[in-house]
């Protein structure tokens, strides 16, 4: 983890980068920088952040203030470069007409559709001739207020100028996928606007923001492009005396915790669950690690000004094992890798004991402070994410009803009678707008059940479901426990009458149910009606997709020696009397939640 | 700040071995001497030494011990 002081990290910026450019499996990415002002800093900024979250970046730069001109007059080497990221660095002083005095409310909007135009061809521009994720500054605020008070008040102010564009570049990136905005408004007062802007750093580098502002800049576009390659956590594991409430329950009793509005502590526990609780419905799952007897643990939660409830834990361990054992069973529980989970504990010895012995879980330095819990969370940007999904906010009711389904399987005899009771239906169809945000996420964040871990932007996933080229399934997966959701995906690449196997993964919440046989079944109908008879498999194998080793052998597919670039190949013939693998999962042709 | 903790610092920033430099080094023979070096070394002496040091001032700079003084570094050693 890179250090939290500003300073800290401009002054020993080499010495981190090479430290951390030893990293294995970083993932290369190619970002264009484009900016209104000198980027040389945000680049070494940015790239200093993505190598910490394991993204090895190459960087193109656009002269000085040519962030239209080089997307616009099509520079050469900016097309070769195809980046597969752009990030637009601007900032109020690329705004080019700001009104007038008094100038009148209608002639305000005619400059307001005049800037967004001229951003919106360059945007339009990326999207259809590079087809990059493009990253946007909204409009950080001058320092300065000629207007006073009136700045913000009457429609031809700078300020409520720059708001009125900032309402209509978060209406674009409402209706246009692979458009992100980086809150500069937000981070110029998280950063103070006096620190935010150095008139010295201005006008001798012709720098918008000052070193430090731009270390906080770099911090929030490094967490957005995380979340493109799904790099964001999926887990926060608490611990619970002095962390979720105050006092030791074990001792005091959970009639003297502090925990409420009655008490300024108290106050301020209330108020990280409320945030914590708040990750747990946006689909952040959340597990306890405690030092506790077991119902000692649980009667916590029921203290009248709990927020957060037993029900929105989805694993629990309070017992006196350590703590880095306990991390790897929730892990393995709930079938995350142990770079999903983030750990928050008050008592630094435990802390350190897990950031020492699980080096792939992150342990911010929380502190013993309740008060400030919930701000290193978010300055880390651990849970950043490009869109909330549906099946986000059902997440934890995913990993509940596992729970549920697991507890029942030991009433049958023979594991096809538990399958068969299971009740499944499954939607299986070609990628489709209204998914393509969850199947970026699954096929940027699915690292066990994964054939090729080959990764892709947004750009890419929506490119590929256009491509005629190219054999699309999602698959969902309901049962009477619940709908699992959007869990399997499978890209197959037309080549000379045979279909080559890019990406096939499944979600773990899903193993051993099947579902992987009925989304073959889906792709075997899919080569029939293309005349298509033979199917090419891949295995890659990477770090964490071993369990997948023979999942070919066990699909009916033959070794066919290794691939060229690396990797087993698979060859499975498609007869012409095929019949579907699955016995246990109902095929629907409508969407499934109305289907149920 | 030192003199000797500065020129640790500037060793550091130009990515070179600690207690390369000793003063007398002329800034346009140092290799990794460039804008990224010059803003490092504004806001490691706005923020240790509390002193603000504006790039135009630095054009006067021709070694090593030029910006020692530029940046209020005390001479003694210890």
């Amino acid at each position: 983890m890179l250090p939290t002081a500003a300073v800290e990290i401009i002054r020993n910026r080499s010495a981190l980068k090479k430290e951390l450019v030893k990293r294995s499996n970083l993932v290369p990415t190619r970002i264009a920088i484009l900016g209104g002002s000198t980027t040389v800093e945000v680049k070494n900024m940015l790239e200093l952040f993505l190598l910490a979250q394991g993204i090895q970046p190459t960087f193109y730069e656009s002269g000085y203030n040519r962030y239209s001109e080089d997307v616009l007059y099509e520079n050469p080497e900016l097309w070769k470069f195809k980046p597969e990221i752009v990030f637009i660095h601007t900032t109020w002083q690329n705004v080019l007409e700001y009104p007038e005095v008094l100038e009148d409310t209608s002639r305000v909007e005619d400059r307001v559709r005049g800037e967004m135009t001229r951003f919106q061809s360059v945007w339009e521009k990326i999207r259809s001739e590079l087809g990059a994720v493009i990253i946007q500054n909204n409009f950080d605020l001058p320092r300065l207020r000629p207007l006073g008070n009136l700045e913000a008040a009457q429609s031809f102010g700078r300020v409520n100028f720059l708001l009125r564009l900032n309402s209509e570049v978060a209406s674009y990136a409402r209706s246009h996928s692979l458009f992100h905005i980086n809150d500069i408004l937000y981070l110029s007062a998280e950063v103070g606007l006096n620190a935010w802007l150095d008139q010295n750093y201005w006008y001798n580098f012709h720098m918008a923001l000052s070193p430090t502002a731009t270390v906080a800049l770099a911090r929030n576009v490094a967490g957005i492009i995380k979340s493109i390659y799904g790099k964001s956590k999926k887990c926060l594991v608490l611990d619970l005396d002095n962390t979720l409430w105050g006092g030791v329950i074990g001792d005091d009793g959970v009639q003297n915790l502090l925990l409420g509005r009655d008490h300024a502590v108290g106050e301020a526990f209330l108020d990280f669950q409320r945030y914590v609780k708040n990750l747990q419905r946006r689909g952040i799952i959340l597990a306890v690690c405690s030092k506790n007897d077991l119902e000692n643990a649980k009667e916590g939660f029921s203290h009248p000004d709990s927020v957060l409830k037993l029900e929105d834990f989805s694993a629990f361990k309070a017992n006196w094992n350590a703590k880095p054992e306990n991390i790897q069973e929730i892990a393995a529980e709930l079938n995350i890798g142990l770079d999903s989970i983030v750990f928050v504990d008050d008592n630094p010895a435990e802390r350190s004991l897990v950031a020492e012995q699980l080096t792939e879980v992150a342990v911010p330095d929380v502190g013993p402070d309740v008060t400030v819990f919930a701000e290193v969370l978010e300055r880390e940007r651990y849970f950043e994410v490009e869109k909330v999904v549906a099946d986000d906010l059902n997440r934890s009711a995913f990993y509940s009803s596992n729970a549920q389904r697991s507890a029942n399987q030991g009433a049958f005899a023979n594991y096809g009678e538990f399958l068969a009771s299971l009740d499944m239906s499954a939607e299986i169809g070609p990628f489709c707008p209204v998914y393509l945000e969850r199947i970026t996420q699954l096929i940027n964040k699915t690292n066990q059940f994964n054939l090729t871990a080959r990764r892709y932007t947004s750009a890419e996933v929506e490119a590929i479901s256009r491509d005629a080229a190219y054999i699309t399934l999602y698959g969902r997966l309901a049962d009477r426990f619940g709908d699992n959701g959007l869990v399997s995906v499978l890209i197959g690449r037309i080549v000379d009458q045979r279909v080559e196997l890019d990406t096939w993964l499944m979600s773990c919440r899903v193993l051993k149910r099947e579902f992987e046989l009925a989304m073959f079944d889906a792709l075997a109908e899919q080569c029939q009606a293309r005349g298509i008879h033979k199917i090419v498999g891949v295995y890659i194998p990477s770090k964490k997709n071993g369990m997948v080793v023979e999942h070919y052998a066990n699909v009916g597919f033959t070794s066919a020696g290794k691939a060229p670039e690396g990797g087993d190949l698979w060859h499975y013939d498609v007869p012409s009397n095929y019949s579907p693998k699955t016995r246990h999962i109902y095929r629907v042709t409508e969407a499934l939640t109305a289907a149920r | 700040m030192t003199k000797d903790q500065f020129l640790l610092e500037m060793d550091n920033i130009l990515e070179l071995p600690a207690g390369t430099l000793r003063g007398n080094e002329k800034l346009e023979e140092l290799n990794n001497w460039d804008s990224t070096a010059l803003i490092t070394l504004i806001v490691l002496a706005e923020s240790n030494n509390n002193v603000r040091i504006n790039p135009s001032q630095i054009v006067n700079c021709f070694t090593v011990a030029d910006l020692v003084k530029l940046a209020g570094v005390k001479e003694s050693s210890s």
